[in-house]
């Protein structure tokens, strides 16, 4: 059974359609990236699935339940948690405020447990240990975005969706953030990766998926997305010229 | 000098009235996004309640003040779910004319309950004041401060020092985050209505003995407080606490000074000079419509 299955999943915003019989699936343990331009219905997708946005058809399975339609403080409670696109770091709380709200999905946790669950976020992200006390706003991109994940962990997931973690980033602190994620699987965790940064997402992933105006054109592991003219001209930069 | 600490007295009593319903309408607001215009009437309701409970029931004063406060708490949620939830997804203005139509119908409907005849309260304490100094600290007016003062730090505890704070800050920051988190926004909103209508009531029932109680005795509290709001920086806590306090200050000076009978003009005076001067308010930061 699969973690995450989607089957035929759409999505519209008023009249316009944004996901057309969207069918993918996440296995435990894996990572999957899922890419595309812009506008092609990536954080559409993630928003449906983490009760954001009501699908007005199709089934979502999350550990073979169905959670269509469901709100989305119920589907986190499940252990699906959202790193949503922009990082959406509380402002006016600290960063450790911030990390620590990432449990409220879980019921009367000890604190000694959220604790040490604190102390693991830190641990993963030992550059914002210093900041624990700064309010929010103050933090850079890069910062925010460590807190954002870390945040995210905290939900204990069993899948964690982040949306565009590259996003705004610099060069050097985008390969941290990989390495990351590559981490948090590592621990345990399946992903699903949002990414425009295509050959940084592929370059962790097990599995790809493309997406190109709310429809899914390409699926397979790495190689397969790498070597795809269709794939290689819209996302990767450029098509091979023989010769 | 003893006149000048008589009137500082007065105004900052008189002041954190202001505050307590600034407050109220501060804290809906950073929930909901949304000014509610039935702030004031909080305030009357409570004082309505004391009514009923000390003076039509002859029960204890501070039983009835424990049995109002826990019906206003009460009241909020129900106004929660009859005038805020059913709009929750719509833009601000359906749901401040939901708020202004609470407004009148709670007025109205306490009218046809008590008539237009102003009710009154005896004052709280059983002594009507010490003197210190050349100053007469009114019983009234002092138990107004302490109580103002005792809310304004359980309400820093209770925000900065507990998860439920933590929570309800999130909310009021960014509830689709907050819901993502597995907050429950509606309830962490409904916890926000009911503390609001708490800080009115309190107000309602403590300005009671010294105002008479009728049904539109908020409406001129609210407006005040509301003015106290844009003064201190809408949106902002400290903000509305000061404000309030000041606002108060000004306007008994004004009175005492200036003209009497141009007493509630003083108040609005100061909004006008702040949203020429200053619009963004004391505590206020300019900033930009949200992306």
């Amino acid at each position: 059974m699969a973690l995450l299955e989607l089957i035929s999943v759409t999505a519209s915003y008023g009249a316009v359609d944004a996901l057309n019989a969207v069918s993918l699936r996440v296995e435990e343990g894996e990572i999957v990236t899922l890419l595309g331009a812009n506008g092609a219905g990536k954080t559409t997708t993630l928003r449906t699935i983490s009760g954001l946005m009501k699908p007005r058809s199709g089934s979502i399975r999350f550990l073979g339940k169905e959670i269509a339609g469901a709100s989305a403080n119920s589907i986190v409670r499940l252990g699906l948690s959202h790193v949503p696109e922009g990082r959406r770091i509380f402002p006016g709380l600290t960063v450790r405020e911030n990390i620590l709200l990432g449990s409220s999905n879980r019921s009367r946790v000890p604190k000694a447990e959220l604790d040490r669950d604190l102390d693991a976020a830190f641990g993963i992200f030992p550059d914002i240990l210093k900041f624990a006390d700064a309010p929010g706003w103050t933090l850079s991109g890069g910062q925010q975005q460590m807190v954002a994940v870390a945040r995210g962990l905290m939900a204990r997931p069993k899948l964690l969706m982040l949306d565009e973690p590259s996003l705004g980033l610099a060069p050097i602190i985008v390969q941290q953030v990989f390495r990351t994620i590559a981490a948090i699987r590592e621990r345990g965790t399946t992903v699903l990766l949002v990414e425009q940064n295509a050959h940084m997402a592929l370059s962790i992933a097990d599995r790809g998926y493309v997406l190109e105006t709310g429809r899914l054109i390409v699926e397979g592991p790495p190689a397969t997305l790498l070597n795809n003219e269709e794939v290689r001209a819209a996302y990767l930069g450029g098509r091979v010229t023989a010769g | 000098m003893s006149i000048t600490l008589q009137l500082l007295f007065t105004g900052l009593g008189i002041g954190s009235i202001y505050a307590l319903v600034a407050l109220g309408f501060v804290l809906i607001y950073r929930a909901t996004n949304v000014v509610n215009f039935a702030q004031g009437d909080f305030s009357m309701i409570g004082a309505f309640l004391m009514v009923v409970f000390a003076v039509d029931m002859g029960l204890p004063y501070w039983l009835s003040a424990v049995i109002a406060i826990a019906a206003m708490a009460g009241f909020g949620i129900l106004f929660n779910y009859g005038v805020y939830y059913p709009l929750r997804h719509r833009t601000f203005l359906p749901v401040v004319i939901s708020t202004i139509g609470a407004s009148i119908l709670l007025q109205n409907g306490v009218l046809a309950a008590y008539g237009p005849h102003p009710q009154s309260l005896p004052a709280m304490l059983p002594f009507p004041g010490i003197a210190v100094g050349g100053v007469f600290l009114d019983s009234q007016y002092l138990l107004i401060l302490a109580v103002t003062g005792a809310m304004v730090v359980l309400q820093y505890l209770f925000f900065e020092r507990t998860m439920l704070g933590k929570k309800l800050q999130a909310t009021s920051q960014d509830k689709e985050m907050a819901s993502l988190l597995g907050i429950p926004v509606a309830l962490m909103i409904g916890i926000t209505f009911a503390y609001s209508a708490v800080l009115g009531g309190l107000a309602g029932i403590l300005v009671a003995p010294l105002l008479f109680v009728s049904i539109n005795m908020g409406s001129t509290i609210a407006l005040k407080a509301f003015a106290a709001s844009i003064i201190g920086g809408f949106g902002d806590v400290t903000g509305a606490i000061v404000g309030g306090l000041a606002l108060g200050v000004v306007e008994t000076f004004g009175a005492a000074y200036i003209s009497v009978p141009y007493k509630d003009g003083f108040a609005f005076l100061v909004l006008f000079l702040f949203l020429m001067v200053r619009p963004q308010g004391v505590f206020g930061e300019k900033v930009a419509e949200k992306a």
